[in-house]
């Protein structure tokens, strides 16, 4: 039989599982959806299997990046009946499983011959543990027990500690698979393959996945390009009737108002400026961002790059010879002594407060990309004023996670004089600049895109 | 219009449209159900081609409607004929006749029809294809999906005007941006790849029928060799497969080598950038090497 409905459910109620496993897994399905996809089915032979999810996947999936899911969880769910036993009796083993862990963990962590308060997540958390680990934390039960004397209840505070050693050791964990699925690589599917090459913090791509993820960000900025480079046609919407050049327009109508006039926006040209930190701990996100810069630079008029170390270096004319940007990082390098240096984030921006004074004007966005990291905070804070004071505004890139942020006084002090946004994952160097920067700066309107 | 699946596969293959079966499933469907359907892919897989084909297949007129930014109701739905309904004032003006009424200004004589409203009015149910949605702005897109779950529109001045055959409507989308949840959930949804060989070389013999069997395959190989390739910029298209083999049966050309790709490239890959990074990555050796092995580069890159 090619269609093998699970279990003993009707088959309505059976699509309806099916598409709640869908909408767990996150695909934006609604009911609408579900209805369409059983009148499908009525006007199709369901007997073939292919057909049968072609006709699912064309009413249920609305974007290619769900078609991966929907695939996954079409193949767990319509399974042929023999394989489905298996599957419920490997279920059921594990769940014997599960009751073992929970029931020997309960002794191990027993306080006066109690069990603690914790939940099964955490006594399930504690069975997994490595050996030595578990051993350590059966100790320090026991010699708490031990130490307990006169009348002083220890209990909650045990139950305190083991729940937060716990909980170290389980985001201890969830960072060490995050880092270990990294390494697997190319196991999934293209759209999982994107998704975690997004999701990924830069740093931690391993090499293997660097072609990938440079493919994936010349893919971004070049969408973004080929957004702002789009053909736009005037329309109605362009703005208020302009009175004066319609009444003059109308003369040679005899005075009828037969060609309207509308009023222009005044337009000012914006200038973009980068300046790219290359130290060391910052070398694998400016070579992404320069990237993606390098994508952007197609659709910008007026770009100015500059990156810096401990120096500040003129990267613009490198960009104007057209090579692509694999050649213009091997040219940064081998040029800039700044590449892999310490960081002096004040000598840079002072450098280009002076000597590059006539790129910074009331019309230039300033993108600055750091971590914040640099010898002489106090002279960094003083440069960045300055400059804030001379642009029309100053935004900083920072590859730091953010939840890192409130930890470095250099991020909070810089965060205070300028906007600062999250760019530790090519999904969020998007977001920054694809979303952020150009909804808010409304380029296009400024005249800053070439035509 | 009522065809069956067997029939539509039959037309597409005749209107030489090589297409997998599950997309002509979904197209089936999507006339069925009487939903729109969106399809999605990189730029150069046959979106387009798919909503003309469709029109071909079904035998019907075709309206199309190209989006770009800033796009709005006067160019997609309607607008008044401005110059016409002030030429018609001057004239009452100057004749003797009755005075010209507000009623007989915004009749449908002064209406000027732009695509969407053309296929709602349709006397027969004509394909609309709705190309490029994903570079309109987002008001349009909610007004555009208002039009689709009704098929109909309001006219302050004359009232509702309401389909008379609800079209077949295609959009096509190059994923330049996500699109609207609302307008996702009123369409059928298909995403087309690039053909892997064996389907680029039935597009290559069924298009370009003097091409022998083994010059398509080879052709279809060097193709999915560029498109392999990850940084390219723009991947060749289908419609500059079938240009490129039109050239080299044009130049007399039976088999392929890399001098020829070398010589030719410039029909394949339209910027600067992508033909040095075939030099760079491919080049005329690698080519060769592609071809003398008769199992390797099915889609797969095999880069020196």
């Amino acid at each position: 039989m090619p269609l093998a409905i699970p279990g003993d459910y009707p088959f309505e109620e059976n699509m309806a599982i099916f598409a709640a496993l869908l909408r767990a897994a996150g695909l934006p399905l609604g009911t609408a959806e579900l209805l369409d996809a059983l009148k499908a089915l009525g006007h199709i032979d369901i007997g073939g299997r292919d057909t049968f999810k072609a006709a699912l996947q064309a009413t249920l999936v609305k974007s290619y990046r769900d078609l991966d899911i929907f695939e996954e969880i079409f193949e767990q769910h319509f399974v042929p009946p023999k394989t489905r036993i298996q599957q419920q009796q490997e279920m059921e083993q594990q769940r014997e499983q599960r009751k073992a862990r929970l029931e020997s963990a309960a002794d191990e962590l027993s306080f006066k011959g109690e069990p603690l308060d914790l939940s099964s997540e955490e006594m399930l958390l504690y069975s997994h543990l490595p050996q030595p680990d578990r051993e350590s934390l059966r100790r320090f039960v026991q010699e708490t027990e031990a130490a307990e004397k006169e009348r002083r209840p220890l209990r909650p505070l045990l139950e305190t500690v083991v729940r937060g050693q716990l909980r170290y050791w389980y985001s201890q964990k969830s960072r060490a698979i995050a880092a270990g699925g990294t390494a697997g690589g190319g196991c999934g599917t293209a759209g999982k393959e994107e998704r975690r090459l997004c999701e990924s913090d830069m740093q931690a791509l391993e090499q293997a996945d660097l072609p990938a993820a440079r493919a994936l960000i010349n893919q971004l900025s070049q969408q973004l390009a080929r957004r702002l480079l789009r053909r736009r046609q005037r329309s109605a919407s362009r703005g208020a009737l302009d009175f004066r050049p319609t009444v003059r327009a109308s003369m040679r109508y005899g005075g009828r108002p037969f060609r309207l006039k509308y009023r222009r926006r005044h337009r000012s040209r914006l200038q973009l400026l980068f300046i790219g930190d290359l130290s060391a701990s910052m070398e694998r996100y400016s070579s992404f961002v320069l990237q993606f810069i390098y994508g952007l630079q197609a659709a910008i008029l007026n770009l100015e790059l500059f990156s810096f170390a401990d120096a500040l270096e003129y990267l613009t004319p490198f960009l104007k010879e057209q090579a692509g940007p694999e050649q213009l990082l091997e040219r940064v390098l081998l040029r800039g002594e700044s590449w892999g240096g310490g960081t002096n984030i004040g000598a840079a921006l002072g450098r280009l407060n002076r000597q590059y004074r006539q790129l910074l004007t009331s019309r230039t966005v300033v993108i600055l990309v750091s971590d914040t990291r640099t010898i002489n905070l106090e002279a960094a804070l003083v440069e960045l004023q300055r400059l804030k004071e001379r642009v029309r505004r100053v935004i900083w890139l920072n590859p730091l996670p953010p939840e890192q942020w409130s930890l470095h006084r250099s991020v909070i002090t810089c965060g205070e004089l300028v906007e600062m946004w999250p760019c530790n994952t090519i999904a969020r160097l998007e977001e920054a600049v694809a979303g952020r920067l150009f909804a808010t700066m409304k380029f296009y309107e400024q005249g800053a895109v070439k035509r | 219009m009522g065809v069956n699946l067997a029939q539509l596969q039959q037309r597409f293959a005749a209107a030489g449209y090589i297409v997998e079966q599950g997309a002509v499933l979904t197209v089936y469907l999507a006339l069925k159900l009487q939903k729109p359907l969106l399809i999605e892919g990189a730029p150069g897989v046959g979106k387009t081609e798919m909503g003309k084909v469709l029109a071909e297949v079904l035998q019907t007129e075709l309206i199309r409607l190209q989006c770009y930014e800033g796009l709005d109701e006067t160019k997609a739905l309607y607008e008044w004929n401005y110059q016409r309904q002030l030429l018609r004032i001057q004239i009452g003006l100057g004749s003797e006749g009755p005075p010209v009424e507000e009623e007989d200004l915004f009749s449908l004589t002064y209406l000027l029809e732009r695509p969407l409203l053309k296929a709602i009015r349709s006397p027969h149910r004509v394909v609309l294809l709705i190309d490029e949605v994903d570079k309109t702005d987002p008001e349009f897109e909610a007004f555009l999906f208002e039009v689709l779950s009704d098929f109909q529109v309001s006219i302050p001045e004359l009232g509702t005007l309401e389909a008379k055959n609800i079209p077949v409507v295609v959009l096509t989308s190059n994923n330049e941006r996500e699109l609207s949840d609302g307008l996702k959930r009123r369409c059928l949804y298909l995403y087309f790849e690039f053909p892997d060989v064996a389907r680029e070389t039935q597009i290559i013999r069924t298009r370009v029928p003097q091409v022998g069997e083994r010059f398509a395959r080879e052709i279809a190989r060097v193709i999915a060799q560029l498109r392999g390739l990850e940084e390219m910029r723009k991947k060749p298209s289908i419609a500059e497969t079938l240009d490129w083999t039109q050239a080299l049966v044009a130049l007399g050309k039976k088999r392929i080598d890399g001098l020829l790709v070398n010589d030719t490239l410039n029909l394949l890959l339209k910027n600067r950038q992508d033909q040095l990074l075939f030099h760079r990555k491919i080049g005329r050796e690698g080519i060769d090497r592609l071809l003398r092995n008769p199992v390797n580069g099915e889609g797969k890159l095999q880069c020196p």
